[in-house]
């Protein structure tokens, strides 16, 4: 007789990988469930820097802090449960809240806050990749083993939402009243600005977001011009 | 870069004028960062085009044996000469381009370009229907993986002869085969969705194998029966209800689970055309005049025409 069309095992076979690889994502799912309320949270309090005068950062940066302390420790999590599977298989579902949390972190450090013993907080700190694999304790840029990882495109995609973000932040604090805030974006933006015109990009989402820093360095331009006509900028900070 | 531009009177204008300004002219305190992650990307940006090179041309010779596959009119132990010529001499190209890009995609790169690999889909298609036809029957994925180990290794294989070749000349040790450079080479690996969509697609291969090799022959495809089996031989029409089943029954992939509805519900028709295809022959087989073939809708690839 010829073989049967489908041997029996076959659909065993097929059904328990599907049933597992089910599994994995349900559990990924409710880490990252709680990994994107953290995140949510930080951004919240992130938001109020905003109405924040700098005389007051100290405060809010702890609470940040705090709020980044919880997303450093579900990233953990994520990264023991992860690394049991291939990276790539299910890195899409959580690129996205890691490049938040990536966010969150960078920006809090550029305001002065994520001081460590050997680097102390101060504004205008740009945190490498490095810096953020040290703070969530995760590697980065993994290349010659398949575990959890924090990729170059989550950093420079979060680095983009704090270029927004700081570009918010420069109109803000003129209107509190600080115009030399406004001046030392300026500065950071233009020149990170630059250095994403070093990469060489493809047609996807980071050359989409990466066109979009143009606007955040307009909008900040515009913020620096009307001071200057003004002659509002400080005289110590020569741009 | 595309091309380049040409000044009013047509000569070719030097690329050296406005274009690297940007490079020099901004260098800051962040430059020396971005340099190094662009190195790192441009490594990535790299890699994924070679791999979507070599993917488009296993894709393009999947389909060719496909095509290839489709003349063969009915299912036995083996393909006919001509037929399996053509399919090994592609699978020897194929083998190469497997080999090429191997190295590419191991450890953590599998899945970062499994998304470029959809090649490895079609592959599959092609040999679980060679598979089918010699055999009939399905291939399960843990039988199919050592035969794309083997043909990567064998795609290794013939270019290192190459390069041994090459470098004859400078004297290598006559004791036959050179040693291979590293222990064993790097094979390309399936996934689980690569197998499972192959065979969905598999489903219209069969579909369109029954349809024309019923109108050719006469009859519907399907074992050859006599010996010792006291009932009918199993023909196409039961083969593709069960592969229906299996696929009914298993549970959604809830990665990609738009893609499998689609792939099912193309399943489902296949299934009902071969099922169309086994009525009409018992009710109006004996009328219909031979070479004629049923409307194929989505699938006409004009096999129809090879009526020699």
């Amino acid at each position: 007789m010829a073989p049967p069309m489908i041997d029996p095992t076959l659909f065993d076979e097929l059904k328990t990988k599907i049933e597992e690889d089910t599994s994995v994502r349900k559990d990924l799912d409710q880490i990252l469930d709680d990994l994107n309320q953290q995140v949510s949270f930080t951004q919240g309090v992130l938001s109020r820097i905003h109405s924040t005068p700098r005389s007051k950062y100290a405060t809010l940066l702890g609470q940040i802090e705090g709020g980044i302390r919880k997303e450093i420790e579900t990233v953990g999590k994520l990264s023991a449960f992860a690394s049991q599977y291939p990276y790539y298989k299910y890195n899409h579902k959580w690129t996205r809240m890691v490049q938040d949390a990536v966010s969150t972190v960078i920006i809090c450090a550029w305001l002065g806050g994520m001081s460590t013993d050997s680097k102390p907080g101060e504004i205008g700190r740009l945190l490498t990749l490095e810096d953020i694999g040290q703070a969530f304790n995760v590697p980065v840029n993994l290349k010659d083993r398949d575990a959890f990882h924090i990729t170059i495109e989550e950093y420079l995609l979060g680095l983009i939402t704090v270029i927004d973000d700081l570009s918010r932040l420069a109109v803000n604090s003129v209107t509190l009243g600080d115009t030399s805030m406004a001046v030392k974006i300026s500065g950071f933006i233009k020149d990170l600005h630059a250095g994403f015109q070093v990469l060489n990009l493809k047609n996807d989402i980071l050359r989409k977001r990466v066109d979009s820093i143009k606007y955040a360095v307009k909008k900040v331009e515009d913020v620096v011009y009307d001071l200057s006509l003004r002659n509002l900028i400080p005289a110590q900070e020569p741009q | 870069m595309s091309g380049f531009k040409r000044d009013w009177s047509g000569n070719a204008k030097r690329r050296d004028g406005p274009k690297p300004a940007p490079k020099q002219v901004v260098r800051n305190e962040y430059t020396p960062m971005f340099e190094g992650l662009r190195n790192e990307l441009d490594e990535h940006h790299d890699r994924r085009e070679r791999i979507v090179k070599a993917s488009r041309d296993i894709t393009a010779l999947s389909k060719k044996i496909i095509f290839s596959l489709q003349r063969v009119r009915k299912i036995e132990d083996q393909l006919p000469a001509n037929i399996q010529s053509e399919m090994d001499s592609r699978l020897a190209e194929i083998s190469k381009l497997l080999a090429t890009i191997a190295p590419e995609i191991q450890g953590i790169n599998r899945y970062r370009y499994s998304r470029s690999l959809m090649c490895l889909e079609e592959l599959v298609e092609a040999l679980t229907f060679a598979h089918y036809l010699r055999t009939q029957s399905l291939i399960s994925h843990t039988e199919l993986d050592p035969i794309i180990e083997e043909l990567t290794r064998k795609g290794a294989v013939s270019e290192d002869e190459v390069m041994a070749d090459a470098s004859d000349t400078a004297g290598t040790t006559a004791t036959g085969k050179p040693a291979p450079p590293t222990a064993e080479p790097p094979t390309v690996s399936l996934t689980q969705d690569d197998y499972l969509y192959g065979v969905f697609d598999l489903t219209g291969e069969m579909m369109r194998f029954a349809t024309t090799s019923t109108a050719l022959s006469g009859t519907m495809a399907g074992g050859q029966g006599g010996e010792g089996g006291d009932d009918e031989p199993r023909t196409i029409v039961q083969d593709m209800h069960e592969l229906g089943t299996l696929f009914e029954m298993l549970p959604v992939g809830s990665g990609n689970r738009f893609q499998w509805e689609k792939k099912l519900e193309v399943t489902r028709q296949s299934v009902q055309k071969v099922e169309r295809l086994g009525y009409d022959r018992i009710i109006r087989g004996s009328e219909r005049p031979k070479g004629w073939v049923p409307d194929l809708s989505s699938g006409d690839q004009g096999q129809g025409d090879e009526l020699d």
